[in-house]
């Protein structure tokens, strides 16, 4: 985690139940669910099976934040509380799921489709009273990194 | 099952109206076209009203202000395809001979103090991590990109097209022309997309009369046939909104061309939807005026021009005519009316016969979009 994104003592998730800032390993985790028929797993959580429309199938899951750059934007500007700019991406987890998520610590030029990136949690955006909103960010990570 | 014709139709100007309430916009919108289809405001039998932010019972406090409540009015919120969602309503309702004439009616007012973005959706996800609509379009032009080779120049070439067509349309929100390099060179928002390659935040209010096959030719010498309505919503998909294609678009285009029993080379003059300038890339190839990853070149053979294979945006578009969101699917409704008959003025499309609107609407996390409308119409 990067030290000018680590959350402060002043600071919120931005959903419940969407991230653990440290597993077991230490390392930051994704709140999903897992489809104990399909295998197949979902971020966020879903109550039941968009897929197989099914009830009573769907288990929590950690999961894993590595994952790749399917898709990147440097926005210039963004809504207010937002650090303008940012490098915002669609991010393809291994484990399956994608989703939408701001990408620390890169250089424009360093960033490409197929990007490795890992998850990081830290500022997303800083709400009027200091605040600091806080949820899941990515950063690039060496193909054959930790 | 009934045909439907539209018989009028009513614009107020896009852009900023700050002076005049939405209702008012909407009240305008609606006069001018019971006045131009020439019916009794009292024939008048339903009523759909698309807006995205206009508060409850937004269509009776437009139709109030005629004298025209009573009948059944509903309001319809499908965010950008609000509109296009409001002409399917009063379509289906005389397709299933519930009514005999109803109007759909659309406005928006979205030029407020400091505005630049739409606001945010506060239940959203994926608006909450930051993805403010130009960064979504930012990584579609990405993927596309990186796919196909399309350019910057390329994109940039349909914000010159339809600024310049809007300078001759009356009622469009930004009425200057650009250059390729103006448009690459204005302040970037997210990038590849600059402020000019954005649509505005704008004001505005449209509406058209349907009438059913009976009584069309009561009112008009010359009623222009829905001849396809269709409406879908978005699927889950692996990157939502964020790909090199949209599917929605490509599925409900399908559906439209069978049931209007035409091809994409049969259609004129095309109101798309081109908030961001490589939507309108994009959806050349999902409308199928050109086969995938042929959209950049389309462009730069001026294919999509007036007096080109198809006419896309004559009236500027979303970029330049301007996006008041529940307007919009109505206007595109109210422009081809008037270009199928010929009444388009300085941007009509010589000889245009057959027209297609193509709306897309709503930013939801996991699903491509929300919905998608496409509208074919018949001279």
């Amino acid at each position: 985690m990067s030290a000018n994104s680590a959350p402060t003592s002043a600071s919120k998730p931005i959903r419940p139940n969407l991230f653990v800032a440290a597993a077991a390993d230490g390392k930051p985790r994704l709140l999903g669910s897992r489809c104990r028929e399909t295998g197949k797993i979902y971020f966020p959580s879903e109550a039941m099976n968009p897929d197989t429309h099914k009830t009573g199938t769907m288990e929590p899951v950690e999961i894993p934040g590595r994952g790749s750059i399917v898709s990147y934007t440097r926005v210039t500007r963004g809504l207010p509380g937002f650090s303008s700019p940012y490098t915002l991406a669609v991010v393809e987890l291994d484990a399956g799921p994608s989703l939408v998520a701001q990408i620390e610590g890169a250089g424009e030029t360093e960033l490409a489709v197929g990007t490795p990136v890992e998850l990081v949690i830290g500022t997303i955006k800083t709400e009027k009273d200091g605040t600091a909103i806080i949820g899941p960010k990515f950063r690039p990570r060496r193909p054959e990194g930790p | 099952m009934s045909k439907a014709y539209v018989i009028g139709a009513g614009m107020t100007e896009f852009g900023p109206q700050p002076e005049t309430e939405v209702h008012e916009l909407a009240r305008r919108a609606a006069w001018d076209a019971i006045n131009s289809a020439g019916v009794d405001p009292d024939a008048i039998e339903i009523c759909f009203a698309g807006h995205a932010y206009q508060g409850p019972c937004f269509g009776q406090k437009a139709l109030m202000r005629i004298g025209i409540t009573g009948m059944p009015i509903i309001n319809v919120e499908n965010a950008c395809a609000s509109g296009a969602s409001a002409v399917l309503g009063v379509l289906q309702a005389i397709r299933a001979s519930e009514a005999e004439i109803g109007i759909a009616v659309g406005a928006e007012k979205l030029t407020t103090p400091g505005g630049g973005f739409l606001p945010i959706v506060a239940d959203d996800l994926d608006s909450n991590m930051g993805r403010v609509m130009p960064a979504a379009f930012a990584m579609i032009a990405r993927r596309h990109m990186h796919r196909f080779g399309t350019t910057a120049e390329q994109m940039a070439k349909v914000a010159v097209k339809n600024r310049r067509n809007a300078v001759r349309n009356p009622r469009c929100h930004l009425k200057k022309e650009v250059s390729v390099a103006e448009v690459l060179q204005s302040p970037m928002i997210a990038d590849p997309l600059t402020r000019l390659s954005c649509c505005p935040n704008s004001d505005g209010a449209a509406a058209v009369v349907i009438a059913s096959e009976n009584v069309a030719r009561r009112y008009t010498a010359k009623p222009i046939e829905i001849a396809a309505s269709v409406l879908v919503s978005g699927l889950r998909t692996p990157y939502g909104i964020v790909d090199d294609h949209s599917e929605m678009s490509i599925r409900a285009a399908r559906m439209a061309y069978a049931r209007a029993g035409v091809e994409p080379a049969d259609v004129d003059v095309c109101e798309m939807h081109d908030p961001f300038t490589i939507a309108e890339l994009v959806h050349y190839e999902d409308l199928g005026f050109c086969a995938p990853g042929e959209a950049g070149r389309f462009i730069d053979e001026g294919r999509s021009e007036i007096g080109g294979d198809v006419a896309v945006s004559p009236s500027g578009g979303l970029l330049a005519k301007g996006h008041p969101l529940g307007a919009t699917g109505v206007a595109q409704i109210a422009e081809l009316f008037w270009q199928l008959r010929g009444e388009s003025g300085d941007y009509q499309v010589p000889g245009a016969r057959i027209g297609l609107a193509h709306t897309v609407g709503g930013g939801v996390t996991k699903l491509e979009a929300g919905a998608c409308a496409v509208h074919i119409l018949k001279a």
